[in-house]
């Protein structure tokens, strides 16, 4: 098995964003779905899950209701508002021009110079 | 929209608080099963799988705690759990709260009250219309001028948008139910629309108006409107009588306005002055000229020009216009009060200080007595913001406390600080604990707070929770960086205290020597009073010499009285009029140059109430009338000025101006003590006694305008009991030759003295106040923390009296670490005080302000206080058995 990355500091709302965005989900759920998406490569500290939920809910990108589970228990499922389908867009976008900058310099080469 | 949406999401937080716990709780622990049950399906068996399922979540309150602060309850939530256990801490030690409550309102409160003052007299603008622009442009920063000079600056300068000037002017307000001697000003028609003050009824003086011959128009203040027509608004158009001649009043002015603001601050009337035949006077200078500045022209420009037109007239009329001044109005009126409120200030924010001190290392020692509470706490997870956080929560807490108490002490001490204050300091009347002094109380309140509370805050957040939870909470040792931190403290105060404690003893030594000044006359037993005739019966020169003769005749009649006689005015009191003399068979003198004198007019008989010795010569008699060849009696200080290597008696001299006439020689006849003026603290100027009886101007029969300003006499009489109970039976004496005397100011010799020194007692007892207040707390502070370290030096006390120390070794070794705070705190607060006393120059009289007994007394005063603030701890020290110290650990 590869060795698990930590989640890099400031993307973990935006995974959350991205993982509900597909469906709503709840809190484990988020986690579970979150976990194949990145083929088994990411940890994602559950301390820290719990309060992301939280502030993306203050933030208004996302809104929750209780539904029932799978498996028939009362759970709190979170859906992508306007908002944060706004947001997420954008960080995304942010995102990869974020990586392709930083590639491009990790890319370069004593010609370019 | 965000904004709302974190508004909601907040405010459904704070509404739906139980449920909002309650569906945390579920979801994590929907989550940790669900992981577990995921576990137990790959095989984990089914109590491990919870187990580790709850190890990978994590501190499930650490997360809700988490989850709040990211919804935003949890400020105020943790802000109400704080307070409530900082209330419950603090009610279970209620003596070290009320300490410490008690030692904040003081602290706060006198700051706050001090505050008000300053804020009242020196920071607010003056209450005119941009008050800013508005200056004085006097003689030498305050001496009067001429009208013919006034008029010449008046027509000549450009950088004003308007001058105007005032004259003192005193009349008797005759006409109503009783006389009354009143306090008012002559002004230029312009001068009060220049203030930008609507009347409250009414109108101001119109420009051209009141010329020679038109009626006469007054505007009375809110004061005198009150007073004498009970606000009767129908008062407009109404005449009223002063000096015998009626005025028409045509407006009153609106309640708390005052001018001038810097002399004649008692005007309770105002009326034109239109100059008449003075306009060419360039002699005779009593105007005060007052200017508003135009827009965009500089104080350094108006100066420029002022001085440059005052240096042409110079030239043209030689001896006048001489350190012409132009100063802004508000630098005037309370430049002479700004440093010693400002030293007041300091003072007590010195005061303040000791108090942070004092409570800090109060709340240090408890922070350690603590040290369990928080070692739970942080092993129960808080982390060391949570903690600093609680501990500061409680220091706002008792600071809050405080700051409510010191409120109401600010509201007492500022009424008190009215009631004490001298007449110099002005606009003190209107000092109030408003809302800048709440602002100024809070920000207090909350700095204060912090200072004292952010050092326990951080050493009680910094312990070691496995060494604080092992020790089972008993410390033996204490750590370095903590005994110094509270050393420090204590050194700190002890240094603040010994620099009050100078100032104070500077004050008390000034004030010691003020009371030695010796001012000429005895002023005990000695009652006075001015009785005016204007406006009345005796006014008539016809009557007048005769009514003063009978009147202080029946005052020396009266029983208790054991001698009586008057002045025009009163040494202290009254009003230093100078004037030039020629000196007979001397060369003329250059203009400007004539000698001069404070010029005063007694009756005979004055001297001896006075008991105002003689030198050489003799007194003024009753042979000394108008048919007599004139005489006159000289200071000592003249005497010296004047005549430095001859006899003054029996040479002449002579006030007369007129250039036509032969001048009226009067010989001088005594030497008399130099009597105190007008400054107490002020070596006495040149003066001169002339003979009342003699004079046409005190007799009312010269015709020239001086006579106005002589309608009246001071009356003194000495009296063999307390001169104050004597004053109604003086008054009756002289209302039962008229009813329509006005007879004002009466006041005790003692009084006045006291008076002249009402400013420095006024420093010296607060300074003392603070001292005495700095003295208390460094003294609880210094005990303090002797008889805590001392305690907490038990086990080695112990330790070495059973290895033979003997009791004198145990003093030794508790009172020497008194010793060496007392030792450092007296370095400190030497080296403090002579950086700082340098500030208080102003303030002293007859001691410099490094003066060295002062500082020896105070540092050895206050180390025999500190020796005996840590006699007690030390005592108890020395009683330690070896055999129970030792067990006890």
């Amino acid at each position: 098995m590869h060795k698990q990355l930590e989640v890099l500091q400031g993307t973990l709302h935006m995974l959350i964003l991205k993982a509900i965005s597909l469906s709503p989900l709840q809190g484990y759920g988020i986690l579970l779905r979150i976990q194949p998406m990145s083929k088994e490569r990411l940890e994602i500290p559950q301390g820290s899950f719990y309060p992301a939920l939280y502030r993306l809910e203050h933030h208004g990108w996302i809104e929750s209701e209780w539904g029932e589970s799978e498996n028939r228990r009362r759970a709190r499922f979170c859906r992508l508002t306007a908002a944060g389908k706004r947001r997420l867009q954008s960080e995304s976008k942010r995102w990869n021009q974020m990586t392709a900058v930083i590639a491009g310099i990790l890319q370069a080469t004593p010609e370019e110079l | 929209m965000n904004l709302w949406a974190r508004f909601r999401s907040w405010t459904a937080a704070m509404l739906r608080r139980t449920r909002m716990e309650r569906e945390m709780d579920q979801e994590m622990r929907f989550h940790i099963e669900a992981h577990a049950a995921d576990l137990v399906r790959r095989g984990v068996p089914q109590q491990e799988a919870l187990r580790q399922a709850r190890l990978e979540f994590g501190g499930m309150e650490t997360t809700k705690e988490e989850c709040r602060d990211a919804v935003g309850v949890s400020f105020l939530e943790t802000l109400m759990q704080d307070v409530r256990h900082g209330v419950r801490t603090l009610l279970r030690t209620p003596v070290f709260t009320v300490i410490t409550v008690v030692v904040l309102a003081l602290g706060i409160g006198g700051n706050t009250a001090i505050f008000s003052v300053v804020d009242a007299v020196l920071l607010r603008p003056l209450a005119y219309r941009d008050s800013g622009r508005l200056v004085t442009i006097l003689m030498n920063g305050e001496g009067p001028v001429s009208v013919a000079n006034y008029i010449d600056w008046r027509d000549q300068s450009h950088s004003f948008a308007a001058m105007g000037a005032a004259d003192y002017w005193s009349p008797n307000l005759t006409g109503v139910d009783s006389p009354e001697h009143v306090v008012g000003l002559k002004v230029t028609q312009g001068l009060l629309p220049m203030l930008g003050i609507e009347p409250l009824l009414g109108r101001l003086f119109v420009e051209g108006e009141n010329k020679d011959g038109a009626e006469r128009e007054v505007i009375l203040s809110y004061r005198l409107w009150q007073r004498r027509f009970s606000g009767d608004r129908n008062v407009l158009g109404k005449p009223i009588v002063l000096d015998g001649n009626a005025y028409v009043v045509v407006g009153v002015m609106p309640q708390g306005f005052q001018f001038a603001p810097f002399w004649a601050t008692r005007a309770e009337l105002w009326v034109p002055d239109a100059f008449g035949a003075r306009i060419h006077n360039r002699g005779g200078n009593s105007l005060r000229v007052f200017g508003r500045l135009k827009e965009g022209v500089s104080l350094t420009q108006a100066r420029a020009e002022m001085s440059e037109i005052t240096g042409q007239l110079e030239q043209q009329y030689p001896g006048t216009n001489r350190n012409v001044v132009v100063t802004p109005l508000k630098e005037r009126v309370v430049g002479q009060i700004e440093t010693p409120l400002l030293v007041l200030l300091g003072a007590v924010a010195f005061v303040l200080l000791i108090t942070c001190a004092n409570v800090a290392h109060m709340l240090l020692a408890r922070a350690a007595a603590r040290q369990k509470e928080v070692a739970v706490r942080a092993a129960l997870g808080a982390r060391r913001e949570r903690i600093i956080r609680q501990f500061l929560t409680e220091s706002l807490l008792l600071g809050g406390l405080g700051g409510a108490a010191g409120l109401g002490l600010a509201a007492l001490a500022t009424r008190a600080l009215i009631a004490m204050s001298p007449a110099s300091i002005p606009r003190v009347q209107t000092v109030t604990i408003d809302l800048r002094a709440a602002l100024f109380l809070f920000s207090a309140t909350i700095l204060t707070s912090v200072g004292f509370g952010l050092a326990p805050a951080l050493q009680a957040s910094s312990i070691n929770v496995n060494d604080a939870l092992k020790e089972g909470g008993r410390n033996n040792s204490e750590g370095i960086g903590r005994s110094r931190l509270r050393s420090l403290l204590v050194i700190s105060e002890f240094a603040l205290a010994l620099m009050l404690l100078i100032g104070a003893g500077l004050m008390i030594r000034t004030f010691a020597a003020l009371q030695t000044v010796d001012g000429g006359f005895n002023p005990h037993n000695v009652i006075s009073m001015v009785v005016s005739v204007a406006g009345s019966r005796e006014a008539d020169p016809a009557r007048r010499a005769i009514f003063y003769h009978q009147l202080i005749e029946r005052v020396r009649s009266l029983p208790g009285v054991q001698a009586a006689g008057a002045i025009n005015h009163l040494p202290l009191a009254g009003d230093l009029w100078g004037w030039p003399f020629v000196i007979e068979g001397r060369p003329k003198p250059r203009p400007g140059e004539s000698p001069g004198a404070v010029y005063r007019m007694v009756t005979p008989g004055y001297f001896e109430a006075m008991r105002l010795p003689l030198i050489r010569g003799r007194y003024v008699s009753e042979a000394d009338n108008v048919t007599a060849p004139g005489v006159v009696i000289i200071n000592e200080r003249s005497a010296k000025e004047y005549w430095p290597s001859e006899d003054p008696i029996g040479k002449q001299i002579s006030f007369d101006d007129d250039k036509a006439s032969p001048p009226t020689w009067l010989t001088i006849i005594g030497v008399a003590k130099d009597a105190k003026q007008g400054d107490w603290r002020a070596t006495p100027s040149p003066e001169v006694y002339l003979a009342a009886f003699q004079n046409h101007d005190f007799l009312g029969d010269s015709g020239s305008d001086v006579a106005s300003h002589v309608s009246y006499i001071t009356l003194v009489a000495r009296t063999a009991g307390d001169p104050a109970a004597v004053a109604p039976t003086v008054k009756q004496a002289a209302w039962s030759f008229d009813r329509n005397l006005a007879i004002s100011e009466v006041v005790t010799m003692d009084g006045v003295v006291a008076d002249a020194n009402a400013q420095p007692r006024f420093e010296m007892r607060l300074l003392t106040i603070f001292a005495a207040v700095a003295l208390v707390l460094s003294t609880v502070g210094i005990y303090g923390v002797i008889s805590y370290s001392a305690s907490r030096r038990t086990h080695e006390i112990g330790v070495r009296v059973s290895l033979g120390a003997t009791r004198g070794d145990v003093l030794l070794l508790v009172v020497r670490q008194a010793m060496w705070l007392a030792l450092a705190g007296s370095v400190a607060g030497i080296v403090g005080a002579l950086l700082l006393s340098r500030l208080m120059t102003k303030l002293l009289y007859g001691v410099q302000p490094t003066d060295p007994a002062t500082f020896v007394a105070v540092a050895t005063g206050l180390g025999l206080v500190a020796m005996l603030a840590c006699y007690i701890p030390a005592r108890r020290a020395t009683r330690i058995d070896p055999v129970a110290a030792l067990r006890c650990e």
